[in-house]
């Protein structure tokens, strides 16, 4: 593998809609799937200073075809976001999918086929089309979005045989991570009501995230004076011990955008462009780890290769976001990726040093568990806030000085490592 | 074993032979033995069985069976009700990450301890400690789990 790109290419626009439930949701209620497609469209090509006339082509990304029922989705959104008589694909990667989008477009764009791309992902995890309504949406249960989600997942042994998302991502990789490191699991749980309360804080001052309340608001609102008291409660169980509900994703419907251009071409539409200067991407089929629960090969060779392909460091890191669905793999993966020390990524949040004004930022706009999941949607959300962070557009939440280097991480289930390092222009 | 299967699922023409890997590993749990391919060319074990050595990539591979035996590293559980309907009548339930003998990493549903903080905060305070695997008869299919030795 030559592993480079042979020209310098860059998100020229980006988009996102309010993550949150498409029946509840005063961004998202009363919107049909091809309009929270579109809204994540048009932000993004407005902010190219471009129509979808001037793309040549559009790759769609969706994973739950059973909620959205739109498959070949890029021609059912062609119409709503002017972009008839275009290239393109419908394609998924799972969670990874809009950041494996924006590596796909940047290889079509290298290679000299295409000169602009847009790359959508559109996701509702939380609803689905009632009956046959061309326009009514109905809940859907929980446990059905987890069976739906875990088609993803082996399905010749594990899944028939009890596989458990909750054990694998949180519970055993939990107590990997104490024995490893000799932390007291009495502490693993303060590390992660701290690293929760960071995350809601981050969700709190985010317009478009799931969750905006604040960790220590949810607890007064339960009726607790101490949310310390408050997250070792029955109101927040345990989902797989030592891990908590409040350590993992909350479930959204919602719609990413980008557009990608070479470099010049971009700055030329944007005067804030942001480069994609590398990409990783490596799959892995279950187990995700053997005896060490903290260290997962396919995310380090996707780090890997980012890093190499974007030609920086670690040390060069000046925002991050690892996948969190489950707060303790996001921090596994940054120790792995070098962004925190190992076995102290718990204390570094303890220490607040993992906020937006913290001197170790990750996941600003509130993570998988504020910000919210739309599978397909969320690698786009990642970078969306990232380029919202470089441009000094973050808001309440923006962080002291502009990162000039990010990496995003994410965890297409199950699993897509992909790592992408951005850097501003 | 931790149970005994109760009635075989019918038989399906084609013959055995024409049998999917998938239905042989199956199969072969019914009657309490853990079915895997060995590799002729790198000798590892691919568990449970594919088409392929999942380490080398060879397509050069023989039958083999697992002996069972292997060290539970770790233990927590899941929710209730669970994803897959299969396991609502045992949810929430032990699931555990395990190395065998024979240098695999399994994880499967572990019986004989009680999905609570306390009893997990003691296997976790004990480990690793040895199991053997055992046999789930669900309504529908046998399941691979393991017993503390
Ligand atoms: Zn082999």
């Amino acid at each position: 593998m030559r592993n480079r790109l042979s020209e310098k290419v860059a998100i020229a626009g980006v988009g996102c809609t309010r993550f949150g439930n498409m029946l509840e949701a005063p961004e998202l209620k009363g919107k049909s799937i091809q309009e929270i497609a579109a809204d994540a469209a048009r932000e993004a090509l407005e902010d190219a200073h471009i129509t979808a006339q001037d793309i040549d082509a559009v790759y769609v990304g969706n994973a739950m075809v059973h909620s959205s029922q739109t498959p070949a989705t890029q021609t059912q959104i062609a119409k709503w976001i002017g972009a008839q008589f275009k290239a393109g694909m419908h394609f998924e990667a799972q969670c990874s999918t809009t950041n494996v989008g924006a590596a796909l477009a940047a290889q079509a764009i290298a290679s000299g086929v295409y000169d602009r791309v847009l790359v959508i992902g559109v996701e509702t995890t939380r609803t689905r089309v009632k009956g046959y309504s061309p326009y009514e949406r109905e809940a859907i249960p929980a446990q059905q979005t987890w069976l739906w989600t875990d088609m993803a997942v082996n399905q010749a042994y594990s899944v028939p045989q009890g596989y458990d998302i909750f054990s694998t991502y949180n519970g055993l990789l939990a107590l990997g991570y104490c024995r490893k490191y000799g932390i007291s699991v009495d502490d693993f749980d303060r590390g992660m009501f701290e690293l929760c309360r960071t995350r809601r804080l981050h969700g709190s001052m985010n317009p478009k995230a799931n969750e905006q309340e604040t960790l220590e608001q949810v607890a007064t609102r339960y009726g607790f004076d101490d949310a310390w008291e408050f997250w070792r409660s029955p109101e927040n169980p345990f989902c797989a011990w030592p891990s908590r509900v409040r350590s993992l994703v909350t479930t959204a419907d919602g719609a990413s955008a980008m557009v990608l251009a070479r470099a010049g071409d971009a700055k030329a539409m944007n005067p804030q462009p942001v480069e994609l200067k590398g990409f990783g991407i490596c799959h892995s089929d279950l187990p995700w780890y053997t005896d060490d629960p903290t260290f997962w090969k396919f995310d380090k060779i996707a780090t890997d290769q980012a890093f190499a392909m974007a030609g920086i460091t670690a040390a060069d890191l000046d925002y991050v976001h690892t996948h969190d669905c489950s707060h303790i793999s996001g921090i596994c993966t940054a120790e792995m990726m070098g962004y925190l020390e190992a076995g102290k990524g718990l204390q570094a949040a303890c220490e607040g040093r993992l906020r937006f004004d913290g001197d170790r930022p990750m996941s600003t706009h509130g993570g998988r568990h504020a910000f919210g999941h739309a599978w397909a949607a969320s690698a786009g959300s990642d970078t969306y806030e990232a380029v919202l962070q470089m441009r000094g557009k973050a808001g309440k939440r923006q962080m002291p000085k502009r990162p000039e280097i990010a990496a995003i991480h994410t965890h297409g289930y199950a699993m897509v490592g992909t790592t992408i390092v951005l850097g501003a222009m | 074993m931790c149970a005994q299967a109760t009635q075989r699922v019918e038989a399906r023409a084609p013959a055995a032979e024409a049998k999917s890997y998938v239905e042989q590993y199956y199969d072969a749990l019914r009657d309490g033995r853990f079915l895997a391919h060995k590799c002729r060319k790198c000798g590892r074990y691919t568990f449970p069985p594919t088409t392929c050595c999942e380490h080398c990539g060879s397509w050069d591979f023989e039958a083999a069976y697992l002996s069972g035996r292997g060290m539970l590293l770790y233990a927590s559980h899941g929710i209730a009700p669970p994803p897959h309907p299969r396991f609502a009548g045992i949810a929430p339930y032990v699931y555990g990450q395990i190395m065998l003998d024979e240098g695999v990493a399994v994880q499967a549903i572990v019986r004989g301890v009680e999905a609570t903080p306390q009893a997990l905060r003691a296997i976790f305070e004990r480990g690793p400690l040895p199991v053997n695997a055992c046999v789930m008869s669900m309504t529908d299919l046998p399941v691979l789990a393991f017993e503390l030795a």
